[in-house]
């Protein structure tokens, strides 16, 4: 198997979904652009799967000072303030920009983008497309790339990122049979998004694996505040096999309720100010406590209830879920949904700086791989905006870079080629280790944690991360290569989650006593590095 | 847990010389999808099975297979015991998964100007229903045109129509639309009745554009002859011998018994005058059944022609004749024996009164049964009666009263959608398909219940082709002749 295929470029992105692509459409306008993509480019990705909306400041009467008052306050004051500054500067004019392209956001009477409230907002600033939202962006983007002179790869596997000394020079790949192809760029975008399928209940498509987190960190990248994972409030409980799928948000937001099994509101219990709409941290917990507490349904979750509005608005507003519960034999008109949280978002990911540029030279990061822009939890709607800000520039910014020598060293290659050799000859199957890891993590680094489970969880992980795992033909080692992917991932979850000694937003320790709020915690990151770990205190390093 | 059995399509291009299948049996979780018995296959007992899949929600179309023929998403279509799973009907990749990259591409896109006006909300409303399309290519695998002859299929033109009603696309996408095979759509309905978003592509986008093409003048030749000779005459197609309308010299037929139900017959442009033998065969067979059938002489063309070829110039008129003609006698039951007027009188018109298919009324009231004849019959379903208004197992219930019945895949004979006399070649393509899986299936005779089928499937077959009504009505002669041999004494 040698590396024949060689592809030379100016700007590599990685990853297809709402950042890559938004990268790849800008990068193109500075020199010769690859999009490379471990599925058909506009399918792969979490963006297409976004139902609830994009947040914008469009109206007189909302600033983007609250915008960013919120992001922060929801965020517990872990957020990088200057990138979201540019965050919500920024979202209105991206926006424009799909709008400009073709997007069908859903219009007022007045023809402006309609807006609707989401959680932990102060004026309702999220933008829809009824409950369809990230696929309405992704459909255009697509649009907006095909007319662009972007080159993409469609199912091909990144394996690692390609260094010259310490600057990252490009990739290695697979494609779908299990050749290797180079890929040499002068700028390198990371745009491959989340990882929560380590976790046994996701809401994530299968491209939510992490391979971004552990491509960064093999590198030699510093990722920042892996420990902090969005549990959804409110995901599928059945059947087994839908457990995790996304229920929006965009269904409180219309109006829907939160129900136990003793028919009580129960977040009034917990947040009686913001009720339902709190945000996605505080409801998971409650969601997740009423469920503990014997307040739950029979099928293990709670009720989440629309059958009081009005069945044209179910119908035009939330259509998405109308279909999907249908298909499961539940009518949202007129039986309430059942809900349990579900692992959405990794707040976490490759350090940034407002130009996307990540602590490794030619290495640029965007949309959930990149950590820093949502602090210790998200809101919803600013997961789309992030995508269109962050990855507009990124690619500016790597497209503008200048160009570099590309001297690819052989015996990385040779290195990755008897990496990946060795699942030839490996023996256990690789989807019980990935089956294992996404529960050993479910129960051990979910939404309540402990010293005494992160770190048990942390030796299963990292035996699993040893486990001969096969791949029983080439067309198998992207597989292989993608649950060594997910260990990793999950080890720097569980060693981040470690080091954070207090509980902030997302991020909850049971075991440990804590006096200090979000506003006056003295701590800011956590950092993790093959070089360094550790978490920074203000005013210094622990 | 349950256990379930499936066989599945393997083929690997580079070793197989010919695709097989291949049985497995595996446990799956109550509730469990076809996507979650492809991942119990593959992770479970092979794992060089190939399929795609991404979102798992119906939200990103990577994952159309097909079930037991009928394309659906894998991760929303229930797993069931004994299934067959194929690869859509498009060039396979490997196993399940399919090149959809070439037929994606085919797909226009906005073109970004600064010429572009914003759209309103009126705009965004319109466009909405045609922008769910996840492109999962369910419809480009069931579209029976793309297989002969050069048309970018369903979803491309769903995107043109979507482009045209954009005040953003400064393109003109009627003539794009129309260069890329608008005109060569059967009508048949099968892409909207497999659209797991159930985009109605053929009203809502395809007959559409045709309505854009000819306000510019894009209308093929042969549709706008069509189109005068209505405005003219009434109907769509010339007086070459007596009509059915001419020979019945009645407008109210009794039954011969006691009567049990009373219809308008809206007999339609092809049985009048092309087909008027079958349309009388038809009418002794509700005689002998209890209907009683009105025939207003005033009813003229249903405007199926106009509304398929997007003439909609002076429909309405049409319309209000039609309705009038029958409402004026107090008619509260329709019965078309064509199922392109039954679909277009149920799906395109606003009727007081209710429209029944000929296979509706003889099933809902029953008929005495015929005598069996010791032939072998296959049925072609009419796109316009099966998918056009939801009619399978009625004439499937009266066929096998009469004959044994070897059933066939449900495909467009390509005589719909003006494609006939507009795309002559594609139509004896088509029906050349039809002609051979008709061979198939061994049939002495062939079955349908529309007159264009019927007509021009004819054309394409050795063997007979012959409507329901025609059948049953023979069931009753051999019936009749052998109830005469019983009682009639020998050698009178």
């Amino acid at each position: 198997m040698l590396a024949d295929e060689v592809v030379d470029c100016h700007v590599l992105v990685i990853g297809s979904g709402g950042a890559g692509v938004r990268a790849a459409i800008e990068a193109s306008q500075y020199g010769d652009t690859v999009l490379i993509s471990k599925t058909i480019v506009g399918k792969g990705g979490c963006t297409t799967m976004a139902e609830g909306g994009y947040n914008a400041v469009l109206r007189e009467q909302d600033s983007c000072g609250i915008h960013f008052e919120d992001t922060l306050k929801g965020g517990a004051y872990l957020n990088d303030p200057e990138l979201v500054n540019i965050l919500v500067k920024e979202a209105p004019l991206r926006m424009g920009d799909l709008i400009k392209w073709g997007a069908v956001f859903d219009f007022t009477e007045n023809d402006e983008v309609a807006q609707r409230p989401f959680g932990g907002q102060q004026f309702p600033r999220t933008c829809y497309a009824g409950d369809r939202t990230g696929h309405e962006m992704m459909t255009t983007l697509v649009e907006r790339l095909d007319s662009s002179n972007v080159s993409s790869l469609q199912e091909f596997t990144v394996l690692d990122l390609l260094k010259n000394g310490e600057s990252v020079i490009g990739a290695i790949a697979l494609d779908e049979k299990g050749n290797i192809v180079l890929l040499k760029a002068d700028s390198t975008v990371l745009a491959t998004g989340g990882g929560t399928k380590v976790y046994d209940i996701s809401t994530n498509s299968s491209s939510g694996t992490g391979d971004g987190f552990a491509i960064g960190y093999r590198a030699g990248a510093e990722l920042i505040d892996m420990e902090m994972i969005q549990f959804h409030p409110t995901g599928a409980v059945f059947p087994y096999d839908a457990r995790g799928r996304l229920v929006t948000e965009a269904v409180r937001g219309e109006g829907g309720l939160l129900l136990n099994n003793i028919c009580e509101r129960f977040m009034k219990q917990y947040d009686p100010e913001r009720m339902e709409l709190s945000t996605r941290d505080v409801v998971a917990r409650a969601i997740a406590t009423e469920i503990q507490a014997g307040r739950g349904t029979k099928n293990g979750g709670v009720y989440l209830d629309v059958t009081h509005l009005p069945r044209e608005q179910i119908e035009t507003r939330l259509p998405v879920m109308l279909e999907q519960f249908l298909k499961f034999g539940v009518d949202i008109r007129n039986q309430p949904m059942e809900v349990a949280p579900t692992a959405h978002h990794i707040m976490g990911g490759l350090r940034i700086t407002t130009e996307c540029r990540t602590t490794l030279s030619g290495l640029f990061a965007c949309g959930e791989v990149a950590g820093g822009v949502h602090g210790a939890n998200r809101l919803g709607g600013n997961a789309l905006a992030e995508t269109q800000v962050f990855g507009k520039r990124a690619g500016e910014f790597a497209g503008k870079s200048e160009k570099r020598i590309k001297k690819v060293d052989s015996e990385q290659i040779k290195r990755k080629l008897a990496y990946i050799d060795a699942f030839l000859t490996g023996s256990e199957n690789p989807a019980g280790v990935r089956t294992l890891l996404q529960q050993s993590m479910w129960q051990g680094a979910g939404i309540f944690r402990n010293a005494t489970d992160l770190n048990k969880t942390l030796r299963i992980v990292n035996n699993l991360s040893l486990a001969p795992i096969r791949a029983e033909s080439l067309r198998n080692l992207a597989e292989c290569c993608i649950v060594r992917n997910m260990c990793l991932t999950a080890s720097l979850i569980c060693r981040s989650a470690l080091i954070r000694k207090e509980s902030r937003g997302a991020h909850l320790r049971v075991d440990i006593h804590q006096t200090h709020d979000a506003i006056h915690s003295p701590f800011l990151h956590t950092f993790m590095s093959p070089f360094r770990e550790g978490i920074e205190n203000i005013g210094g390093l622990a | 847990m349950r256990k379930i059995t499936a066989r599945v399509y393997r083929f690997d291009k580079e070793k197989d010389r010919e695709a097989h299948f291949e049985e497995y049996t595996v446990e799956v979780n109550e509730g469990a999808r076809v996507l979650h018995l492809l991942h119990a296959i593959h992770d479970t007992l092979d794992p060089t099975l190939s399929y795609r899949y991404c979102c798992g929600s119906g939200q990103c179309g990577s994952c159309a297979v097909r079930v037991n023929r009928e394309p659906v998403l894998a991760c929303m279509e229930e797993a069931r015991d004994k299934i067959t799973i194929e690869p859509l009907n498009l060039p396979v990749k490997k196993d399940l998964v399919v090149d959809l990259v070439p037929t994606l591409e085919t797909i226009a896109s906005l073109k970004p100007s600064d010429a572009q006006k914003m759209p309103k909300k009126s705009d965004i409303d319109a466009i909405k229903p045609l922008r769910d399309c996840i492109e999962c290519l369910c419809c480009v695998s069931v579209c029976p045109a793309m297989d002969v002859i050069k048309f970018l299929g369903p979803t491309a033109m769903r995107q043109e129509m979507r482009l045209a009603l954009d005040p953003r696309n400064i393109d003109d996408r009627i003539t794009a639309a129309v260069q890329e095979g608008l005109f060569t759509c059967t009508s048949c309905q099968a892409c909207w009745k497999v659209c797991p978003k159930e985009i109605e592509i053929p009203g809502k986008a395809i007959e559409k554009l045709r309505y854009f093409a000819n306000k510019k003048g894009l209308t093929l030749p042969r549709h706008q002859e069509v189109a005068a000779l209505v405005k003219e005459t009434g109907r769509s197609v010339t007086r070459i011998e007596p009509t059915f309308m001419e020979l019945m010299n009645a407008d109210v037929i009794e039954p011969t018994g006691p009567v049990k139900a009373t219809v308008g017959f809206f007999i339609g442009c092809m049985y009048n005058m092309r087909l008027p033998k079958t349309a009388l065969d038809a009418i002794e067979v509700l005689r002998r059944n209890g209907i009683r059938v009105i025939i207003p002489k005033e009813q003229i063309c249903c405007g199926s022609p106009l509304i398929r070829t997007g003439q909609l110039a002076f429909l309405d008129t049409l319309k209000k004749r039609n309705i009038d003609a029958f409402w004026n006698r107090h008619i509260d039951t329709v019965m078309t024996m064509c199922a392109g007027c039954g679909s277009t009188l149920k799906n395109d018109y606003k009727t007081p009164f209710v429209v029944m298919d000929i296979n509706e009324v003889l099933t809902k009231y029953g008929i005495e049964p015929p005598e069996r004849l010791p032939v072998r019959a296959t049925y072609h379903d009419p796109c316009h009666l099966l998918r056009g208004q939801g009619i399978y197992d009625q004439p499937r219930q009266l066929i096998r009263q009469v004959v044994d019945l070897i059933d066939m895949p449900s495909i467009c004979c390509g005589s719909g959608g003006g494609v006939k006399s507009g795309m002559p070649e594609e139509a004896a393509a088509l029906g050349e398909r039809r002609g051979e899986e008709i061979k198939k299936t061994g049939a002495d005779i062939v079955i349908s219940s529309c007159p264009f089928c019927e007509f021009h499937i004819a054309g394409h077959t050795d063997k007979p082709v012959k409507n329901i009504t025609t059948l049953l009505l023979e069931g009753y002669k051999e019936k009749d002749r052998k109830t005469r041999t019983l009682t009639d004494p020998p050698g009178n």
